[in-house]
């Protein structure tokens, strides 16, 4: 909200700096965005008379003029339609800048001489009128800076209104805020009304049907008004606050608003059927134009203004076009009402209609001010469009305002805020806050009633928070609470989750995140076949675009789609993971399931040529490798793959899953070409994994052992063998371990050699095995016997043969 | 005879201590011990002397020579061990390493760790929830009834009438202590999603929120914890202020600012020229929500407190753009 600080000074005496109110108001809870100084260099621009007017010789449009400066008098050429002789006006002589940058210069205009400009508002950067030239007052002197003439300086406050403090957003609300932190006395307007008109029940009435949605309407009459441009001090403030002036009886509802917080709206008297006003909800389906043009199909649950036929108004939203205010309306009625929060909240949603009087009517106005903004509203109306007041005002209250008193223990106080404030102090705080505050014998206690615009006091703790703010936050003692030492674990989702990162970041891999919602079409890029649970997505109601309008079921997407743009970008070598949430549908409006999953993606290069290494593009063996330095890291120490075709978008050849402790914990492939192609990612090889993290953490030993050194030497034997290309190395190394026994105490694969030495179907593959017994030291032959045991069965079961040399 | 082999005894071990260089003791060893060395000269006159004392001498040379050669090893060694020995062998220090491959975890992780870490240091748990919440924790049980206008101060995405993509962390609060009863000290973080998108805005962003509950926690202790915390994840000189705000969870409820890290406090386009940088959220626990969760508002209090990950990881990297974080540009994910 934007306030003229000149405006509030009407209401209390500031007398500290911009900064120090800014402060101020800050630290009581009415955050200042920014105060901005206006009309500051405005010094040079003096005021001016016209002494003639004459047709310009060459442009029909223009006028010379001869102006009296205070000095002298000079020639200037004007275009603006609304001066006439002998007007004072502002005028910039050359050399003076304009608030908006121009620098004036003597020139000639279609020929003729100009010495200066005449100026409108909007060139001053005063308003957004440019309608003609600024008239100023008569008894203005020629040659005095227009600064002086009128009260231009003033400053913006920029407020950052919460919520809960509708009484706030206005002039009068903030002056009562500075009074209350200052000591300061509020000074607040009195009305003063001429009622020359007949009497107000002569003239019209007010129904109220829905007395629960309306409990106040208050309304007057103002007969033979003229309408007309608002003066320019009324303008000047609305525009100041951001309101675009429109004329002199609207200016009134709105400036009324915007010093003291209720909305005002003026009727069109003779356009009202029978002219009076009936407050109800409408009728279902029921269609109505409001003042800016739109239609609207109300339903049963929108309350709204009407006359004895049809709708005028949305009840504190907008007026209707039927009872607008025009260029001729001579008779109007003022509406100061008062209406249910939550009616006008439900309506302004539903419609899709927000205004700044929906704005206050939904966080609550006050109810017992709705007859002193209305006599306000007609005080001003009868100084700036004449007219005749009617006698007294309409006030129909079918609910009044019941003040609901709540009590305060001083002790209690004490205790939430850690501070140690006296009866005395908390009740000069209230009473300073405008709340009645009675003291009972118990020393302890406050009785305290908040004033009817205080709609978010209705509790103790809604007072703890005032006496605090006046206490002000920063003299509340800092101190240390006693935390009892924590005795349940950590989620695992952060505390395994800072494991994985780190174990991942070991490996070489970049961490990513991207967004929880997806692309359905990504089930099409992914080749997510109809019917699987990948596909079962949680989709969003409102979302902000198609692209994020479904919660992931997989990362892949999230990756692939970082990866695409990486590469677009230049990169090529890249090793991914995402450690995040997937969801799956459930039915009857449940929540969905929630899976914490890894995945890990590589393409590209795996590392770049350097002087000690060639370049070499990642194959299976990379993120396979990957994914045992993972398990290895967080814990799992045996595993196996096993290939399978259901991972859709990997490459069925090349596609597995991986189990630990006889339970599937993940997968791991090459994503299909047709896949990486629909990421606009073409002859790309991708490779990934994935692990479920809940599957994971039920196949780690959380009861780690260390295990004793062996204590008996090992025997090394080495077999190098021929096989089939078909034959998986696993196989062998099965064979080993089955036939060694408990002899066998690891293999490593140390060679594999796949080319021209050899026949094309065939692989050399080769193993050094570690013979170890926890028995003794072994004997030599009886190794070599088992050894060539192990050796005649693998050749038996995968038709291998040995290898020469 | 035996003064002549002490005498050689020492002048072989001066010369020895004198060398320098592997090859010199080679010559050196040579010079000595070798065929037609001084030593081995000298022992061939051993023969020579008489019977009596011959086993003496004999003795003496034999433990000069394993002296010599001891030495002389040990004088090797100690020449490769300083590197000398190798001159001929010249290497580019100024070569890059073998580097090892080296990850990176994303620095929105990094802060929440940061962050959680300073909280279990004081004795808070780290406790997770749902990302998609239902309505009654997000909003209702937080003290946010349907159709109240703080709703809008949060734009929220719909996954049906009571199913929503959680706001904020605050609903984790409402988890923990409906199934805890005091004392409760808990941090909670998480991601959380709110309609909008914008040059400031991402519709996923990641939240910490805290919670403290037992008997008697005072807005005193909210203040002291809040500023130890500061404290350590901005630095002890840091500035801070408390000011009054409103959350509907929280009553009395706090904004926390700290003295702007870019300019001190002398007002820059990133404080909008206010000096301050809002930094988190905080307040008293409002009996409304304890009452949902049925504490008793007589026997306990509490504070609770919440942060935008991002805006802390923008302050601390002085990263300009919230975009950045979801872009994930290499370029951006390896500075962490
Ligand atoms: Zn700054």
């Amino acid at each position: 909200m934007k306030i003229s600080l000149n405006w509030l000074k009407e209401f209390v005496d500031i007398d500290m700096s911009q900064e120090e109110l800014s402060h101020l108001l800050t630290m009581i809870g009415i955050e200042v965005a920014s105060v901005m100084p206006v009309a500051c260099d405005l010094d040079a621009i003096i005021a001016a008379r016209i002494l003639d007017i004459k047709p310009h010789p060459n442009a029909d449009c223009l006028s010379l003029c001869t102006i009296d400066t205070g000095e002298k008098q000079i020639p200037v050429v004007c275009g603006a339609p609304n001066i006439k002789k002998g007007d004072i006006v502002p005028l910039a002589l050359p050399g003076v800048r304009l608030p908006n940058g121009t620098k004036i210069k003597k020139g000639k205009i279609r020929g003729e001489v100009s010495e200066g400009v005449l100026l409108a508002e909007d060139e001053l950067g005063l308003t957004d009128d440019h309608s003609g030239i600024m008239i100023l007052p008569d008894a203005s002197e020629p040659g005095m800076p227009i600064t002086k003439i009128i009260s231009l300086e003033d400053s913006v406050l920029d407020l950052e209104l919460t919520p809960n403090r509708p009484d706030c957003a206005s002039v009068i609300g903030i002056a009562r805020e500075i009074a209350a932190a200052t000591g300061k006395t509020l000074k607040r307007p009195e009305p003063e009304v001429n009622e020359t008109g007949p009497n107000i029940e002569d003239l019209t009435s007010v129904t109220i049907l829905e007395r629960e949605a309306c409990p106040r309407y208050t309304a007057g009459v103002v007969q033979h008004i003229k309408i007309g441009t608002s003066p320019f001090w009324m303008r000047y403030r609305l525009h100041l606050s951001g309101i675009r002036p429109v004329n002199n009886i609207v200016d009134v509802t709105n400036y009324v608003m915007l010093e003291m917080g209720q909305p005002l709206h003026a009727f069109d008297y003779d356009r009202l059927e029978e002219n009076r006003i009936v407050v109800k909800f409408a009728r279902q389906d029921e269609s109505f134009t409001t003042l800016d043009g739109q239609t609207h199909n109300l339903d049963q649950n929108t309350l709204v203004i009407c006359d004895a036929k049809q709708p005028v108004a949305l009840a504190g939203i907008m007026g209707g076009l039927n009872s607008e205010i025009y260029e001729d309306t001579s008779n109007i009625l003022i509406e100061s009402a008062y209406f249910d929060p939550v009616i006008i909240r439900r309506a302004s949603k539903r419609l899709g209609i927000s205004t700044e009087a929906s704005y206050r009517f939904e966080r609550g106005a006050d109810i017992e001010g709705t007859h002193i903004a209305l006599k306000r509203a007609l005080e001003l109306i009868s100084t700036l469009a004449g007219g005749s007041i009617s006698k007294g005002i309409i006030d129909n209250y079918p609910k009044p305002y019941i003040a609901r008193p709540v009590t305060l223990r001083i002790d209690r106080t004490n205790r939430i805020l850690g501070s140690d404030l006296s009866r005395e102090t908390i009740e000069g705080y209230l009473k300073g806050l405008n709340m009645d505050v009675e003291r009972p014998d118990d020393q302890n206690t406050l009785v305290v009633t908040p004033p009817s615009f205080r709609v978010d006091i209705s509790r103790e703790a809604d007072l703890f928070e005032e006496v605090a703010r006046l206490e002000g936050y920063e003299n509340i003692p800092i101190t240390i609470p006693k935390i009892q030492p924590a005795t349940k674990t950590d989620s695992q989702e952060i505390s395994f989750g800072d494991h994985i990162r780190s174990v991942m970041r070991g490996a070489g891999f970049c961490e990513v995140i991207t967004y929880s919602f997806i692309s359905p079409a990504s089930a099409d890029m992914l080749d997510i076949p109809d019917s699987s649970p990948l596909r079962s997505f949680v989709k969003i109601l409102n979302p902000l675009s198609l692209d994020q309008s479904v919660m992931r079921t997989n990362l892949i997407h999230g990756l692939l789609t970082v990866a695409e743009s990486n590469i677009h970008r230049g990169a090529a070598g890249l090793k991914f993971f995402e450690l995040g949430k997937v969801f799956f549908h459930r039915e009857d409006n449940k929540q969905p399931i929630e899976r914490m999953i890894l995945t890990a993606i590589i393409t590209g290069p795996y590392q770049e040529k350097t002087w000690y290494c060639q370049e070499r593009m990642v194959d299976f063996y990379d993120i396979k490798g990957a994914l045992e330095v993972f398990f290895e890291g967080v814990g799992i120490e045996d595993f196996s793959l096993a290939k399978t075709d259901t991972i859709p978008w990997f490459d069925t050849n090349i596609s597995a899953n991986v189990s630990s402790t006889g339970r599937v914990v993940g997968n791991i492939g090459r994503l299909k070409p047709d896949v990486v192609k629909a990421y606009n990612l073409k002859n790309k090889d991708f490779y990934a994994f994935e692990v479920d993290i809940e599957a994971l953490l039920a196949c780690i030993d959380k009861n780690k052992q260390f295990k004793p050194f062996p204590r008996f030497p090992a025997v090394y034997r080495d077999i190098s063998i021929l096989v089939p290309k078909g034959i998986e190395s696993a196989a062998i190394v099965n064979i080993i371990k089955q036939h060694g026994k408990d002899l066998v105490e690891s293999i490593r694969i140390f060679d594999l050699y796949e080319g021209e030495k050899i026949d094309k179907a065939e692989k050399a593959i080769a193993f050094r095995i570690c013979y170890r017994s926890k028995k003794g030291t072994l004997d030599g032959e009886k190794i070599n016997k088992l050894h060539e045991t192990i050796i005649d069965i693998i050749r038996q079961e995968t038709g291998g043969k040995l290898r020469e040399g | 005879m035996k003064e002549q082999l002490l005498t050689l005894k020492n002048k072989a071990l001066d010369e020895l201590q004198k060398i320098k260089d592997v090859t010199d003791i080679e010559s050196f060893k040579v010079a000595y011990l070798g065929k037609k060395g001084q030593l081995t000269a000298l022992m061939k006159q051993i023969g020579k002397s008489p019977p009596d004392i011959r086993p003496e001498i004999g003795r003496l040379a034999n433990t000069i020579k394993a002296t010599i050669s001891k030495a002389i090893e040990e004088k090797r060694s100690e020449i490769i061990a300083s590197g000398a020995g190798k001159k001929e062998e010249i290497i580019d220090i100024t070569l890059p390493g073998r580097k090892p491959l080296r990850g990176h975890v994303h620095p929105v992780n990094t802060v929440i760790r940061e962050v959680c870490s300073i909280f279990s240091h004081m004795g808070f748990n780290v406790i997770t929830g749902p990302d998609v919440e239902l309505d009654y924790y997000n909003f209702e049980a937080l003290n946010l009834p349907k159709d109240h206008p703080a709703r809008d101060m949060q734009d929220t995405f719909y996954v049906s009438s009571n199913v929503v993509l959680r706001t904020h962390t605050s609903p984790i609060q409402v988890r923990v202590m409906e199934k805890t009863p005091p004392p409760v000290s808990i941090i909670a973080p998480g991601s959380v999603y709110r309609r909008d998108s914008d040059v400031s805005h991402t519709p996923m962003f990641h939240q910490v929120e805290g919670l403290l509950v037992d008997n008697d926690v005072t807005f005193g202790d909210l203040k002291g914890i809040l500023t130890a915390f500061i404290h350590q994840m901005f630095g002890s000189g840091t500035k801070i202020r408390f000011r009054p705000s409103f959350f509907p969870f929280t009553e009395p409820s706090a904004e926390v600012d700290i003295q702007c890290v870019m300019c001190k406090g002398k007002g820059c386009r990133i404080c909008s020229h206010t000096g301050w940088l809002e930094i988190l959220g905080s307040g008293m626990v409002d009996p409304e929500v304890f009452r949902s969760v049925d504490y008793d508002t007589e026997l306990y209090s509490g504070f609770a407190f919440g942060m935008g990950i991002e805006r802390i990881a923008m302050l601390k990297y002085g990263i300009d753009d919230i975009q950045l974080f979801f872009k994930n540009d290499i370029m951006f994910l390896t500075q962490f």
